[in-house]
């Protein structure tokens, strides 16, 4: 049972949670009527501000709740969480602000508007559109986990637990999504800054209280298996792999690119990009904790009496209840909570972009800019509500090996992408095979070493050790589109040269 | 600055920290412990913050050439 202190501060952050969601209509004003001030915030928002709402996008309820629970789980493997972090960034610094200038440019919302324009393919312009939004589903329903793994903590013991869960999270997500309605980006960002300041004092409290709590990190090391402690050898390939296909796929999440694309200037966008691995450092403190909690018996106690599938979720809502002041556990416990409806508002307004601009626009062509809004409008709040459908409906395990499928297919818009902003010789239809290879490629691989059934493994073995599959289907994509190109290319220039001698 | 150092130095600032964190068995080991935890971790959370160093250098020689 959970103290009225925690309640009280709980529900008081949230309320002002809300009015900071509503607040953001009037803050740096725009017409909202605009797509580009509605979703992009009138491309307005300076380095501090795209350092927190980039941060919000990609330090997620998932983050806080799947990377801890894997440490917790499976050990050091999970750690590549981190060095991941650190990769992606040199990934967005080199790419996204030649994006944003082209951006800029040439008014792109939507990383398909980019595509479409430099390849002048519709259909390639689609299939990412449809890539996008697909791979960002599951992130959503991720989000949604991660907050009920908070209420489930705060409400374990009482009657009725799991219906006040459920109506929660529905009532959330109302609020949310009639916030985002009205304000867009601006409601999303403000919201993002409140969130962050909870999450680092929480993670600043924990990482000073729960060490000293538990008499050291050496003794919660003691506590665990020597594959908690370094990496056995034979996974250092996985490791590497996991870091390398993962910070490729990032940033070519449809919400990452929105936060970028919302940014003043290139020079900002790139200051914010290299502080923000800072962000990670509150990410790995996070990640120990899932080492930490063996350390705490109260914890585990209260742990083992869940099933042990539905354990890991749990374990840093837990840690902060059982070693924190119940008014601190209130603040830290909201800081989750808030911190997947942020990023859930963001990925929702991210698809919502991609399906009314690169899906229904490319059908109905003469469509009116106040009818684009509010189709954009209508179908964020859409996506919203069926990850939350999606959530109650499928069981939780389910949902975390769908996030692992959604970054095998992002990858795969590498090419077209990120290779696209800076390779002059790609063609549309290697790009497009590319696409439709790599992306089977990755789901039979998956399917395969899952037996084809339920999905807990993204890594294969081959003769170089277990490797990352995003990886495999990406290297055989890149291989079809570079390769397919240079074909093309060639035939145009015999071509072209047999017209000149005939 | 020449144009061909200013791009050898950029690449440089990306491909060093790129590259301690692909090479797992550069970290993967238990001591020396920092504060009784394993090499293993405080070594690539420091990287966080030297990594934020290089990218931070990375961004302000960038940012002074024209786009």
């Amino acid at each position: 049972m959970i103290s009225s202190e925690l309640i009280i501060t709980f529900v008081s952050l949230f309320i002002l949670f809300i009015a900071l969601g509503f607040y953001g209509k009037y803050w740096r004003r725009g017409d909202l009527n605009h797509v580009h001030e509605w979703s992009l915030a009138g491309r307005k928002l300076g380095t501090t501000l795209v350092f927190f709402l980039i941060g919000a996008d990609l330090y997620t309820a998932y983050s806080f709740v799947a990377i801890p629970s894997g440490v917790f789980a499976k050990g050091s493997l999970y750690f590549f969480a981190i060095p991941y972090v650190m990769l992606t960034f040199a990934v967005a610094l080199v790419t996204m602000p030649r994006l944003w200038t082209l951006a800029r440019e040439k008014g792109y919302i939507t990383a398909s508007d980019f595509v479409k324009d430099r390849f002048g393919s519709t259909t390639l312009a689609i299939m990412i559109a449809i890539t996008g939004i697909v791979a960002e589903l599951p992130y959503i329903a991720l989000q949604i986990i991660g907050m009920r793994a908070v209420l489930t903590v705060m409400l374990a013991g009482y009657a009725n637990a799991q219906i006040v869960e459920e109506i929660s999270l529905l009532i959330s997500f109302i609020i949310l999504a009639a916030f985002t309605y009205t304000s867009g980006l601006r409601g999303a960002t403000l919201t993002a800054v409140f969130k962050d300041i909870l999450i680092w004092v929480t993670v600043i409290a924990v990482i000073i209280i729960v060490p000293i709590s538990i008499g050291g990190f050496q003794h919660a090391f003691s506590q665990v298996k020597a594959n908690y402690v370094t990496l056995p050898s034979s996974l250092m390939p996985a490791y590497a792999t996991l870091i390398l296909g993962s910070a490729l796929a990032l940033y070519l999440y449809p919400h990452a690119i929105n936060g970028v694309l919302s940014a003043q200037s290139a020079q900002k966008l790139r200051t914010s990009t290299a502080l923000l691995p800072l962000y990670g450092v509150g990410l790995a403190v996070l990640a120990l904790m899932g080492i930490l909690v063996f350390a705490v018996p109260n914890a585990m106690n209260f742990l083992s009496g869940f099933p042990e599938s539905s354990r890991g979720v749990l374990v840093v809502p837990s840690l902060i209840m059982f070693t924190m002041p119940g008014w601190f556990a209130g603040i830290a416990l909201l800081g989750i909570f808030v911190g997947g409806l942020v990023p859930a508002a963001i990925m929702a307004m991210a698809q919502a972009n991609l399906l009314t601009r690169n899906i229904i626009k490319e059908l109905k062509p003469n469509m009116k800019a106040s009818s684009e809004i509010r189709i954009t409008k209508i179908s964020s709040t859409a996506f919203k509500f069926l990850a939350l459908g999606f959530v109650f409906v499928v069981p939780a395990t389910y949902a975390i090996s769908l996030q692992l499928l959604g970054g095998i297919l992002i990858a795969q818009i590498l090419p077209a992408v990120l290779c696209g902003l800076y390779v002059k010789s790609l063609k549309k239809i290697p790009l497009i095979i590319g696409l439709l290879v790599g992306i089977s490629s990755g789901i039979y691989m998956v399917e395969d070493v899952n037996n084809f059934g339920a999905l807990t493994v993204s890594l294969f073995n081959t003769t170089f050790g277990t490797i990352y599959i995003a990886v495999i289907s990406l290297a055989i994509n890149l291989a079809i589109s570079f390769g397919g190109s240079y074909i093309s290319n060639k035939r145009q220039a015999s071509k072209t040269e047999n017209q000149d001698t005939v | 600055m020449l144009v061909k150092t200013r791009y050898v130095i950029l690449a440089l600032l990306i491909l060093i920290p790129s590259f301690v964190n692909l090479g797992v068995p550069i970290y993967n080991r238990e001591s020396p412990e920092f504060l009784g935890m394993p090499f293993f971790y405080w070594f690539q959370t420091f990287w966080l913050f030297a990594s934020a160093g290089f990218y931070i250098a990375f961004a302000r020689i960038r940012g002074k050439q024209n786009d």
